[in-house]
C-alpha cells in the first residue's frame, strides 16, 4: 500500500467513524434541545411546538414524525433498542406493556400536569400506582345515524336496547334502506360496547378474572358474541362487511346509502366535509340484556418521557405546556379531539353532544387496551375469528375458545 | 534437432491454451499473484453478501432461539420452543398455504398471459408502442397502491366499481370479491397477475426480438402453421426468458406482503394472510421477535429449497429443449 493510499484509507476510516458516531448520537439530546417522536402529523404538531418554543425560548424542540400505528411502533422500538430513544414519545395500547416492563418510560405520578387528567386516562397508561403517559383526550365510537333516513320509517333516533335496534334495522331493510354498516378490519365497536357495559356492571373485574384464570373468554364473551352476531344471523346486515374498510363504510354513509354506521368523532368531521347537508347525530351503542347503552373507545395515546433522557426537566416542561389550557386549545383546534382536562372545555360538533359526557368521563371500553398482556396477539386473533364468524364459518363460542387458546399460548 | 525444439508451437486452439495453463500451475510467483488479484475483485461482493445476508441470517437464527421482545436486551434462550409454536399455530399454516398458492398461482397465470401478450405485442400493428406502454403501466405503481385502488374496484358492496359494472351490463348481483374467503384469494392473485403480466410480457418481448426471423420464414415455406411455429420455434427459444421470469415471479410471490396487506389485510379470517405479514406483525406489532425470527428462518429455508428446485428443473428443461 502506498503512502497516498494509506492516508486515503485513514481518512475514510475517520470519516466513517464520525458518521457512525453522529448517527448513534441522535437520541436523547443534551442541553436545551428536546427530541420528540410525534405520532400526529407535522401539520398538526407545528402550531403546538411553535407556541411551546415561544413560551420557553430556552428550549428548542427537535421533532421527528412517524404515522400511527405500526410504523410508529416500529420506529420507536428501533430507537429504544439502539439506545437512541427521543426525550418524549408516545405510549400507546400496542406498546405500553413492552415499554413499561422494559423500564423505558418515566413514572409521572404526582406531577402537577396530571392534576386535571381523569383517573381513567391515567390508569390506561399506568401500572401499580405509577403513571407512564400523559393522555389528554379520549375517543368514543357510537352509532352515527342519518336523521332523514331514520325518519322514513318514523324513527327519531336509534333506540337504547339491542332488541329494539335490531327491530329498527329490520324496518329499514323492509323499506329498502341499508340499515347499518361497520368495517370489520378491526375489533367491532358494537361488541366492544357490549363488553364495556358488561365490564362496568361487574365493577370492572371482567378482564381481571379472565387474565387471572378465574374466568374465560368462552364464559364471558360467548353470550355477547351471540347477541352481536344476530346482526348477521338475522340477515339484517350484509356479511360483506368483512371485506370493507372504514373509508368505504364512511363513503356509503356520506352518500346517503346507509342509515347508520359505527363511528368515532373523526368520522363526524369527514362526513361533514363530504356531505355538509347531511343531518347526522351520534348516540351510544344500544345495551344488551337490560344493560345500559355504552361506547367503544379508549384514552388516546399518552406523552411519555424517556427515563434515560438528559433533558427530563425540559421534557416535563413540554408535557406541562401540552396539558395547559393554552397548549391543549391549540392541539384540539387541529384535530377536533375530545380532550379531557378539567380546565378546558373542547369546542365540538353538536352531533357529538349525546356522547361527549361519557367519553370525557371515561365510560368507554376497548378490549385490546383493557387486556393485561398479549394485547395485539389477542386483537389480531379476535378480529380474524370474528370475520370467520360473520362469514358463518364458525360459531360465537368457537371465537371465544380460540381466544382462550391464544391467551394460553401467549 | 535443435531447430525442431526451438521452433514455435504450431498454431491452433489446443496447443495455444496449454502453455498458459501450464504456466499458471508451475510458473513463478506471478501466477498466484494474478489469481489472487482476480479473487480480490470478489472481495467487495463477498463483503456485501456477508454483511447484508450471512450476518443478519445468523443473527435471525440466534434470536429465533430466544424470547427476545425487541424492547429489552434481557431475554432467555427457549430452544426450539418458537418453532414448536409456529408449527402448531393454525394462522401460520394458513399463511404458509396462501403464500404458496399466491406464488404458484401468479407464476403460472402470469406466464400463461405474458407469453401470448408478448407475441401479440411483437406483431406489426397500429399503435404498437402505445399498447406496449399501456400493458407495462400496471408495473409502475407499487403493489401497495394497486391494493388500495383495487380495494375500491373490488368492493363487495353493490356500489363497488366492478359490481356496478356487472349489475348495469349483465344484471348480476353484487359479488363478494373480498368478503368471501375463496373469492378473496382469487382476487388477490388476479390483481397480482394484472400488476405483473405487462412487465413480464416486456421481458419476453425482448427475447422474442432476438429470435432470427429466418426461422419463421423457413418454417412457413415448409408449411408450418402458426400454432406449430409458436410451439416449435417461439416457445423453445423463449425458455431462457421463462427461467428468469418464473424465478422472479416465484421469489417475489413467496415474499409478497404489500398487495394482500392493502387489499384484504390478510382477511377474511386468515384466508389471504402471508408468511411475510405474519413475520412483520409478530415481530414489530406484537413484540415477538423470537417467533418472528423462527418464522423467518423456516421461510428462508423453504424459499431457498423452492428456488433451487425451480432453477434445477428449469435448467434441465432448458437443456433438453435447446
Amino acid at each position: 500500500m502506498t503512502r497516498h493510499s494509506r492516508h486515503l484509507a485513514a481518512a475514510l476510516s475517520l470519516a466513517t467513524a464520525l458518521a457512525v458516531s453522529a448517527c448513534g448520537g441522535g437520541g436523547a439530546a443534551d442541553g436545551d434541545t428536546l427530541t420528540l417522536l410525534a405520532w400526529d402529523s407535522e401539520e398538526v404538531m407545528t402550531p403546538v411546538l411553535e407556541a411551546f418554543e415561544e413560551a420557553h425560548p430556552d428550549i428548542d424542540v427537535e421533532a421527528t414524525y412517524s404515522p400511527p400505528v405500526a410504523e410508529y411502533i416500529q420506529a420507536l422500538q428501533t430507537r429504544v433498542l439502539s439506545g437512541t430513544a427521543p426525550d418524549v414519545f408516545l405510549i400507546a395500547a400496542e406498546n405500553k406493556t413492552n415499554l413499561i416492563e422494559g423500564g423505558h418510560v418515566l413514572d409521572l405520578a404526582g406531577e402537577d400536569f396530571l392534576a386535571g387528567v381523569p383517573e381513567f386516562n391515567q390508569q390506561t397508561y399506568g401500572a401499580d400506582g405509577a403513571v407512564y403517559g400523559l393522555s389528554l383526550s379520549s375517543w368514543g365510537a357510537g352509532i352515527l345515524y342519518n336523521e332523514d333516513l331514520l325518519a322514513e320509517v318514523g324513527a327519531e333516533e336509534p333506540p337504547d336496547t339491542w332488541d329494539e335496534f335490531l327491530a329498527l334495522c329490520a324496518e329499514l331493510k323492509d323499506a329498502g334502506i341499508t340499515p347499518y354498516l361497520e368495517p370489520l378490519d378491526a375489533m367491532p365497536g358494537v361488541l366492544s360496547a357490549f363488553l364495556g357495559a358488561y365490564d362496568a356492571s361487574t365493577g370492572h373485574t371482567m378482564d381481571d378474572e379472565i387474565f387471572s384464570g378465574a374466568s374465560t373468554f368462552e364464559e364471558t364473551w360467548t353470550p355477547l358474541l351471540e347477541q352481536y352476531n344476530r346482526l348477521y344471523d338475522e340477515d339484517l346486515v350484509t356479511r360483506d362487511t368483512v371485506g370493507l374498510g372504514p373509508d368505504q363504510v364512511e363513503a356509503e354513509f356520506a352518500n346517503g346509502r346507509v342509515a347508520m354506521m359505527i363511528a368515532g368523532p373523526w368520522n363526524v368531521n369527514s362526513v361533514r366535509e363530504a356531505a355538509p347537508d347531511l343531518e347526522v347525530r351520534m348516540v351510544p351503542i344500544p345495551g344488551v340484556d337490560g344493560g345500559e347503552p355504552f361506547l367503544a373507545g379508549a384514552a388516546a395515546p399518552g406523552l411519555a418521557i424517556n427515563p434515560e433522557s438528559g433533558n427530563i426537566e425540559a421534557a416535563k416542561a413540554f408535557l406541562s405546556f401540552f396539558a395547559s389550557p393554552e397548549g391543549i386549545e391549540i392541539y384540539q383546534a387541529q384535530l377536533g379531539a375530545i380532550t379531557v382536562t378539567d380546565d378546558f372545555e373542547p369546542p365540538l360538533d353538536p352531533a357529538l353532544d349525546p356522547v361527549v359526557e361519557d367519553v370525557r368521563a371515561g365510560n368507554v371500553y376497548l378490549p385490546q387496551i383493557a387486556w393485561q398482556r398479549a394485547e395485539d396477539v389477542l386483537n389480531v386473533e379476535a378480529v380474524a375469528q370474528i370475520q370467520r364468524m360473520v362469514q358463518g364459518e364458525i360459531t360465537p363460542r368457537e371465537v371465544a375458545q380460540a381466544l382462550d387458546r391464544k391467551l394460553a399460548s401467549s | 534437432m535443435t531447430v525442431a525444439t526451438e521452433a514455435p508451437p504450431p498454431s491452433g486452439s489446443g496447443t495455444a491454451t496449454r502453455p498458459r495453463a501450464a504456466g499458471r500451475r508451475t510458473g513463478p510467483s506471478g501466477g498466484w499473484r494474478e489469481a489472487a488479484a482476480h479473487q480480490l475483485f470478489l472481495v467487495p461482493v463477498a463483503a456485501v453478501f456477508i454483511v447484508l445476508f450471512v450476518i443478519p441470517l445468523g443473527q435471525t437464527f440466534y434470536w429465533s432461539l430466544t424470547d427476545f421482545t425487541g424492547y429489552s436486551d434481557d431475554f432467555a434462550f427457549v430452544g426450539l420452543e418458537n418453532y414448536r409454536t409456529i408449527l402448531s399455530d393454525p394462522s401460520m399454516t394458513a399463511g404458509l398455504t396462501f403464500t404458496l398458492l399466491f406464488a404458484v398461482g401468479t407464476t403460472v397465470l402470469t406466464t400463461v398471459i405474458a407469453i401470448p401478450l408478448a407475441v401479440a405485442l411483437n406483431q406489426r400493428l397500429y399503435g404498437r408502442n402505445l399498447a406496449r406502454s399501456l400493458f407495462f403501466f400496471p408495473a409502475i405503481p407499487s403493489m401497495a397502491v394497486l391494493g388500495l385502488v383495487w380495494g375500491y374496484i373490488l368492493s363487495p358492496l353493490g356500489s363497488g366499481v366492478l359490481n356496478s359494472v356487472l349489475d348495469s351490463t349483465l344484471g348480476l348481483g353484487p359479488v363478494p370479491w373480498l368478503s368471501d374467503s375463496t373469492l378473496a384469494k382469487f382476487s388477490v392473485i388476479m390483481v397480482g397477475v394484472w400488476g405483473g403480466a405487462g412487465w413480464h410480457a416486456v421481458l419476453y418481448l425482448a427475447y422474442l426480438q432476438s429470435i432470427p426471423h429466418e426461422y419463421y420464414e423457413v418454417a412457413t415455406i415448409d408449411g408450418a402453421s402458426g400454432r406449430q411455429r409458436f410451439f416449435h420455434i417461439t416457445l423453445p427459444l423463449l425458455m431462457p426468458a421463462m427461467v428468469i421470469s418464473q424465478f422472479l415471479l416465484m421469489t417475489n410471490g413467496l415474499k409478497v406482503f404489500d398487495l394482500p396487506y392493502t387489499l384484504t389485510n390478510g382477511g377474511p379470517g386468515f384466508a389471504t394472510q402471508t408468511i411475510t405479514q405474519s413475520i412483520i406483525v409478530s415481530g414489530v406489532g406484537q413484540g415477538q421477535y423470537g417467533i418472528a425470527s423462527a418464522l423467518a428462518v423456516l421461510f428462508t429455508i423453504a424459499v431457498a429449497a423452492l428456488a433451487f428446485s425451480q432453477l434445477l428443473i428449469s435448467r434441465r428443461i432448458e437443456r433438453r429443449v435447446l
